[in-house]
């Protein structure tokens, strides 16, 4: 895994009273441990995969509690775990990240709101929505409205984070339906604080285990007890959840002397609503606000009654909703209606972005947009605002911005996530290049995963992606239609969490004529190196010699070479041969290299222990002479590389950068295979440094050093 | 009791993924617990962590909750134009990202950034020079921050023998405007106990940079101006051309001979000639430099002579160990990454031969050989790659010698008419040398790319003003260095009225699907 969570595990363990300092998704780890959970699962993705990386490394505190931690194929496979919930009276929670999550789980996640459940059935969804989003930008919202499963969305401070996961289990139990605990990117890494309470050991558990199973027809999900399990969600669940919201006073109301205007934001715009008021003048730092807010910590269900509570007797209300469709404003314009409240005016999207990450910019300028709609338009003898005052505030704060277009001249060149330095993916898509070069460009079918970097300058290869998983899915009615043959890349994670089933036993069937590459790094490294079946090293608790290959040819692949990535021209020739081949029928190339990341980070210790102990350690480096490199570039366009960069030539003739590597080079070797394969340039070269040398290192070396000085020219 | 503050105390730093901008935004959240203040970071790593821009914003309190009672500040999760006390920027571009996106303002925000440049693959990419004038955001910053602290942190980074995280928490603890005495940042460090006194020395120095108790040293000159300057330069040649004729000569010495270091010098000296006779001196004899320059790395060309030269001096082994910093005691194995290919091999055999040798190539359909990989800090090695440099007298008589020489001439020539007609002119032919560079298919293309415009904008001139014709060179250059595949360059001809070439077919030697397909399905 990327990184260790042994300090933050000992804040798992906190007691009565204590303070857990540290990041949302953590604490809502620990909130989970607080509420009685009896299994845990879930499909890693950013921002949530702390949750699970966690709870994986606490497997001793689990077992002492007892609780089952299931590491799960995908998002779909935690979703049907909840079904434990659905017979029994135990308490479960899964997260994944979201929308996509969500969509994998779909299937499992409507048969469960159907069925309902006994046990409380919590989903952590970390919302991937702007800024530093891996997705397509979509809302989970509708996920819930669909399914009627209620959806969370705390203020983003730890202590409410903490008290609405504790409440989604009551929730979930007292309304008989799965309840979605939704947070936000920033949310998931906000660090903060909150008083803890003593862990909860669940009722059922690995070590209580349940002694007989249930049986009741009335929740299986086939009619007719679909037909009625509708009605029972509309006419039982719904209002027992919005009774249960309405008692618990999960929403919350912050009043303001300014009472003609109110403000309905979601929890999670809370702290962004409350900046922009105190930016233009309008609230405290400790967020006491002169605009009334209805601040909703549950966005789903609404509940009528506050809704039209809180607009009764105000002129202007602004929902300040993130996301599109405007779900909420429609909801509250609706309620308003049905509740003969048509006093209030609600704005909305009307001043605030239908689409697009509401960052405290966004939210300011809209907030500025209703006030100055709206202040002049007050009922005679309501309180008076400076709405110049207003204005000129919100000007200041863009002086800057606009200052800045001018002076920089231009756009900051962008700086997108691209390979690391080593990485083992990179050298597939050098190879694709080289092919592309001489052979014209040929269709790539993309996937999820650090691969679909490859997308990027300069590399600039894929063209469609379809899912986790599911490139070669994707790839099914392309290679048919093509005159020549397509290429399908898939990761080793996407491989285990469906594209086994969903592209390769079905290319297989319908003896499909594609080529697939799949990237055998070991881990799920795009969401920070987790394990998975085929990985490399594993956990005591884990099954080992799950290989890809043994999958193949299990399901008939009779076409399979393995490649080590690096070597670039053996890559090159694989990918023709199998362009070449008269074998008709899928042919599978795994390219195989360890993750550089989690590699560097295994043996970057023992090395160094190595050398501590005085033991023989030969470091290798790349690097490039510089008297050689004319500085054309031509092998940063086929490498990209971090390491592989360029400076001034200490030439004083030569004008142009020449191509360097610097220190951060792990010697993958990489460059130089790309510079044979494409036969660039004489200017590579791999220097090996032998640390801690034996006696016979250094008299060899001694040796020829004296034999070539005499030769050598200075 | 004072007042209390009217807002938080706002933060963001700007790093690269991997850098430790998340350990720094750790130790700032630790400094500011153990004062009690309230504080609260959030960060977008996500897929950014891969080398991507990002971002960590803070907010700090500073005041201790023991003495705010039950009430907490409502802090921010993400920074706000205008609303910014403190950024910080791990690298130059950075602090222009975050100028561009409003979060320096002169009222309120000190900026903290390091100065050292780590290029953007787009700047990288580049067939010539891509790279962003730092001097832009560095002017920026000058006008757009309260206060500016600028330095290379990376260089103070290696300096202390730690990570860039440390020099940058220590410059933002020494700009002042964080409510975090100095002792309390330096316990962090302590506390976190990974490379504690390496993070303390580089915190130190990031502080005392900040403050001024210490300031960069200027720039070292980089280049190696390498050469004794020669009486015969001094004595023909004007001034300003001096340090380039003085290199020139002696690089061409150090490639053949003598005689090739005289032949080098009559070409200036041609150049030099109608320079002077057309008024050159008021443009600083531009034309004369940059022919000399382009005409000293000409005719240094690197075929496999030079390379195996170059590759085996003593001073090269000394940098390369220098670079990847070995200890004096620790041997270090050079291993070369060599692919000769025909025409490498063609281009140093006598002219006749070389021809021949190519031409069976051809006709045979042979096709580059296996990659050498050989070691030249080995005896054998060395021995193989000094015996082909030891060729070096016998490459006058080359194919490629003479192929090389001759091109020279028509470009030199092409520069001394266009010089009696307009310096201008001259001056931009001149820079077509630097078309030519590279080996293999990147030389090859460098060549026709330079031929081309040789053949439709140089020599036929076609009743062109030279002002028009100076234009169209220039574009035609800069075309010519944006594309490697060729067709930016045929763009701009063609805006000129020249009819572009076809594009190059591409042998497609593979990837047409086979014939064989089992299509049917089996009932």
């Amino acid at each position: 895994m990327e990184r260790s969570f042994k300090e933050e595990i000992k804040s798992l363990r906190l007691g009565e009273g204590d303070e857990f300092v540290g990041e949302g998704i953590l604490a809502v780890t620990k909130a989970l441990l607080q509420s009685g959970v009896s299994y845990v699962g879930g499909y890693q993705g950013a921002p949530i995969s702390h949750l699970i990386d966690v709870l994986t490394e606490a497997e001793d505190l689990l077992g002492e509690l007892g609780v089952h931690l299931e590491t799960n194929a995908s998002e779909a496979a935690a979703a049907a775990m909840l079904g434990a919930s659905i017979n029994y009276p135990i308490r479960g929670a899964v997260a994944w990240k979201s929308t996509v999550g969500t969509n994998v789980a779909s299937d499992a996640l409507a048969n469960l709101a159907s069925a309902g459940v006994l046990g409380g059935a919590l989903i952590v969804i970390g919302e991937d929505y702007g800024e530093g989003a891996s997705i397509m930008q979509e809302r989970s919202h509708a996920f819930a409205m669909k399914s009627q499963i209620w959806l969370l969305d705390p203020r983003p401070d730890l202590p409410t984070i903490v008290r609405m996961v504790e409440h989604g289990f009551e929730l979930s139990e007292a309304s008989n339906s799965p309840v979605m605990l939704e947070l936000r990117i920033r949310a998931c890494h906000v660090h903060g604080s909150f008083r803890t309470r003593d862990n909860r050991a669940p009722v059922v558990s690995t070590t209580e285990p349940m002694q007989s199973p249930d049986f009741d027809y009335g929740r299986i999900v086939l009619p007719p007890s679909t037909y009625t399990q509708e009605k029972h969600k509309i006419d039982v669940r719904w209002p027992a959840a919005v009774a249960y919201v309405r008692e618990h006073r999960l929403n919350e109301v912050f009043e303001g002397d300014i009472d003609q205007l109110g403000i309905i934001c979601q929890g999670g715009m809370y702290n962004a609503t409350v900046r922009a008021l105190h930016q233009l003048g309008l609230a405290d730092a400790f967020g006491a606000s002169r605009i009334p807010i209805l601040c909703l910590n549950v966005t789903y269900p609404l509940v009528p009654e506050e809704v039209t509570g809180f607009c009764s007797g105000r002129a202007h209300v602004l929902v300040v909703e993130e996301g599109q469709p405007a779900f909420i404003e429609d909801a509250v314009l609706a309620a308003l209606r049905r509740g003969d409240v048509n006093g209030a005016v609600v704005h909305g999207k009307n001043v605030l972005p239908l689409a697009g990450e509401y960052t405290g910019e966004t939210v300011v300028a809209g907030v500025r947009r209703f006030l100055e709609m709206t202040l002049d338009d007050l009922p005679a003898g309501s309180v008076r605002v400076d709405t110049a005052a207003i204005t000129t505030r919100h000007d200041a704060l863009g002086a800057a911005k606009r200052q800045a277009l001018g002076l920089l001249g231009g756009p900051v060149a962008p700086r997108p996530p691209g390979f690391c330095v080593g990485c083992p993916e990179r050298p597939v898509f050098s190879a694709m290049k080289l092919i592309e070069r001489e052979g014209g460009p040929f269709h790539i079918s993309a996937d999820i995963g650090c691969h679909l970097f490859s997308t990027l300058p300069p590399f600039n290869i894929g063209n469609t992606v379809l899912g986790y998983g599911l490139g070669l899915a994707s790839n099914a009615a392309v290679d048919p239609l093509f005159n020549r043959r397509t290429v399908t890349v898939m990761g080793d994670g996407g491989f285990w969490h469906n594209g086994l089933t969903s592209g390769i036993t079905n290319a297989v069937f319908n003896r499909d004529d594609g080529i697939l590459v799949i990237m055998n790094n070991g881990y799920t490294s795009a969401t920070g190196t987790q394990h998975i079946p085929s990985s490399p090293h594993q956990a005591d608790t884990k099954m080992t010699g799950m290989s890809i290959r043994k999958a193949l040819e299990g399901i008939g692949v009779k076409w399979v070479k393995t490649v080590t990535t690096y070597k670039v021209s053996q890559m090159k020739d694989t990918l023709a041969e199998a362009m070449n081949s008269t074998y008709a029928g899928l042919k599978v190339i795994i390219a195989e290299s360890e993750c550089q990341l989690e590699k560097q980070r295994r043996i970057k210790p023992l090395i160094a222990n190595l050398l501590k102990s005085g033991k023989r350690v030969v470091r290798t480096r790349f690097g490039v002479d510089e008297d050689v490199c004319s500085g054309d570039h031509s092998c940063i366009r086929l490498s990209g590389c971090p390491s592989l960069t360029v400076r001034d030539s200490t030439d004083p003739l030569k004008v142009d950068p020449v191509a360097h590597v610097n220190n951060g080079c792990v010697g993958c070797s990489l460059c130089g295979e790309v510079a044979h394969a494409a036969v660039l340039c004489p200017s590579f070269f791999r220097a090996e440094v032998v640390q801690n040398p034996s006696w016979w290192d250094s008299f060899r070396w001694l040796i020829s050093r004296a034999f070539i000085s005499v030769l050598q020219r200075a | 009791m004072s007042p209390l503050p009217e807002r938080p105390l706002t933060i963001l730093i700007a790093a690269l993924g991997g850098e430790g901008g998340g350990v720094m935004a750790d130790w700032l959240v630790a400094a500011a617990t153990a004062q009690r203040f309230p504080v609260q970071s959030t960060s977008i790593p996500g897929v950014a962590q891969r080398t991507g821009a990002t971002t960590y914003y803070l907010e700090i309190y500073p005041v201790p909750t023991t003495e705010l009672g039950d009430r907490r500040p409502v802090l921010a999760l993400t920074p706000s134009p205008g609303y910014v006390d403190l950024m910080v920027a791990s690298e130059l571009i950075e602090a222009g990202r975050a100028m561009q996106n409003g979060f320096v303002s002169p009222e309120r925000t000190t900026l903290v950034a390091s100065t050292h440049r780590i290029y953007t693959t787009l700047e990288k990419m580049q067939m010539g020079d891509g790279r962003i004038d730092p001097e832009r955001i560095l002017s920026a910053a000058g006008t757009l921050a309260r206060r500016a602290h600028l330095f290379d942190m990376a260089a103070l980074a290696q300096q202390a023998g730690t990570v860039i995280s440390a020099v940058l928490f220590g410059a933002m603890a020494g700009a002042g405007v964080l409510p975090l005495p100095r002792t309390a940042c330096e316990a962090v460090i302590r506390a976190s106990g990974k490379g504690v006194e390496a993070s303390l020395r580089g915190f130190d120095l990031g502080w005392k940079h900040a403050t001024g108790e210490a300031t960069e040293r200027p720039a070292e000159q980089i280049k190696r101006w390498a050469a004794n300057p020669s009486e015969r330069v001094h004595a023909t040649l004007p001034a300003e051309v001096h340090p380039f004729a003085d290199e020139g000569a002696a690089r061409t010495a150090d490639f053949q001979d003598a005689a090739y270091a005289s032949l080098y010098l009559d070409r200036v000296e041609a150049i030099a000639k109608i320079d002077r006779e057309q008024g050159g001196g008021a443009a600083g004899y531009a034309l004369t430099r940059e022919t000399a320059r382009f005409l000293a790395l000409w005719m240094c060309f690197e075929d496999v002579i030079r390379v195996a030269d170059l590759k085996t001096r003593r001073s090269r082994v000394d940098r390369v160990r220098d670079e990847a910093m070995a200890k004096p005691h620790e041997p270090v194995h050079i291993v070369e990454y060599l692919k000769p290919g025909i025409e490498e091999i063609a281009s140093i055999l006598p002219a006749a031969l070389g021809r021949a040798f190519e031409g069976w190539a051809k006709r045979r359909g042979l096709r580059l050989q296996k990659g050498l990989y050989i070691r030249s800090t080995s005896l054998t090695g060395f021995l193989m790659l000094r015996t082909l440099a030891a060729l070096r007298p016998l490459r006058r008589a080359s194919l490629r010698f003479g192929i090389e020489q001759q091109t020279i001439d028509r470009w030199l020539a092409a520069v001394r008419s266009a010089a009696a007609l307009d310096l201008g002119l001259a001056l931009e032919i001149a820079l077509l040398g630097r078309l030519i560079k590279g080996y293999g298919d990147t030389y090859q293309r460098g060549r026709d790319n330079f031929l081309r415009i040789m053949d439709t904008l140089v020599d036929a001139t076609d009743g062109r003003e030279p002002a028009s014709r100076r234009a169209a060179i220039r574009a035609a250059r800069e075309a010519a260095l944006a594309d490697p595949e060729g067709r930016k360059l045929e763009g701009s001809l063609a805006a000129v009225g020249i009819t572009p070439l076809p594009p190059r077919a591409k042998p497609i030697q593979f990837l047409r699907k086979p014939p064989v397909r089992t299509g049917g399905r089996a009932l």
